[in-house]
């Protein structure tokens, strides 16, 4: 593994992301491409970075550690901290930002473009287990207890490890 | 004496917030249990930030709170690593943003690792690959989710204002997912070009409609 090449894909990721999960996408593009990281990689590390504790974004922590040990969990750390301190000169340009009419349509374009990171980087995620009968039902399962907030992440993952072990292991 | 002066009233200044400026191993630990505590990320992250600074410690007012919350909105990455930036600043300036940041992430991700790790151990056995089947597909749902609650807000906006604001909304989500998944366009594009859609295109044809 290249390490300085593997750290900056991270970097990029993160600072074209917005939300700590849109990072997802870059870097399922990317990683695979250089054998560094296998499609299956990103769904357990999603997994394990819900039922970790720390925001959300730490997931690629997990994904670093899957597929470059402790060095790739401590680039992929590094990465994600690294684009939130452009904040800052933001924060001192906040008076004469906050005037600007074409903030607003930025921000917005900001978000609509995240749906459509996340909206592939689910379809990648479910693309990999549709040989599996039981993964579209579970995949629309787990969205609408989420929405309905029913379950919490961490519950929700036990749930589905449960299910799996149900239909897959016992084959009920 | 003029300098003497004012540091004399900095002085001042700095004893009527006085209580309000934490030693750096308090800071420290105050981001550790809110690191620690928050699962599953977002909303129950805010309440405890909200609960530890505002509430149980007074270091910051109601307002800094709105008005950093606000502005991490615009933030590249995790938008709660800018918040902890931008109160670790606040707080205690350069060493204040490092000790919180070390606190916020570094037990977390540590625990994370060993997470990680003992999956490594046990992913071989074939109970742990049948809840796995049953895991991966959840997590794409959980993503589907967070897609929604993203989509949401914008949605609602345009759906009370006029035509132009849903169709941007559909047309920039569709375009772009469509982007990376169908077309296999980099990233950076995508996004670059979702901005220069908005700015360059809808957001000039909106102010024609308004005028």
């Amino acid at each position: 593994v290249n390490w300085f090449l593997y750290f900056l894909l991270f970097l990029k990721a993160s600072t074209f992301s917005f939300g700590g999960m849109s990072n997802l996408a870059s870097l399922q593009r990317d990683l695979p491409i250089y054998h560094w990281a296998h499609l299956s990689d990103f769904g357990k590390a999603v997994a394990i970075g819900q039922v970790s504790p720390g925001p959300n974004g730490l997931w690629v922590v997990s994904l670093g550690y899957l597929t470059y040990g402790i060095p790739g969990a401590a680039m992929a750390l590094l990465a994600i901290t690294i684009p939130p301190f452009l904040i800052l000169p933001l924060n001192t340009l906040y008076r004469r930002l906050e005037e600007q009419h074409w903030m607003e349509a930025l921000l917005r374009s900001l978000v609509l473009v995240s749906v459509g990171l996340l909206l592939s980087s689910a379809w990648s995620i479910l693309a990999e287990t549709l040989q599996d009968r039981w993964s579209i039902p579970i995949c629309l399962m787990a969205c609408v207890l989420c929405i309905t907030r029913r379950l919490g992440a961490l519950a929700l993952i036990l749930l589905a490890a449960c299910a799996g072990f149900l239909f897959y292991g016992l084959h009920f | 004496m003029a300098k003497f002066h004012s540091s004399k009233i900095a002085n001042h200044d700095t004893a009527t917030i006085g209580p309000n400026r934490p030693a750096l191993w308090k800071l420290f630990l105050v981001w550790t249990c809110i690191g620690i505590q928050s699962f599953g990320g977002g909303s129950a992250t805010i309440l405890l930030i909200r609960r530890e600074f505002i509430e149980r410690h007074t270091w910051l007012s109601e307002e800094e709170y709105e008005r950093y919350w606000s502005l991490c909105q615009l933030s590249p990455g995790i938008i709660l690593v800018a918040m902890v930036i931008l109160i670790g600043r606040k707080l205690r300036s350069r060493l204040g943003i490092i000790v919180s940041l070390a606190g916020m992430l570094l037990p977390s991700a540590i625990i994370t690792c060993l997470f990680s790790a003992g999956f490594v151990l046990v992913q071989a056995f074939s109970p742990v690959q049948a809840m796995m089947r049953g895991v991966i597909p959840a997590t794409a749902g959980l993503m589907l989710t967070i897609a929604l609650q993203f989509a949401l807000p914008p949605l609602k906006n345009a759906s009370s204002s006029r035509g132009l604001h849903l169709i941007e909304c559909l047309v920039i989500m569709v375009l772009s997912a469509l982007a990376i998944s169908w077309w296999h366009i980099e990233i950076v594009v995508v996004v670059l070009g979702a901005i220069l859609l908005s700015l360059g295109v809808f957001y000039p044809l909106q102010k024609r409609g308004k005028a």
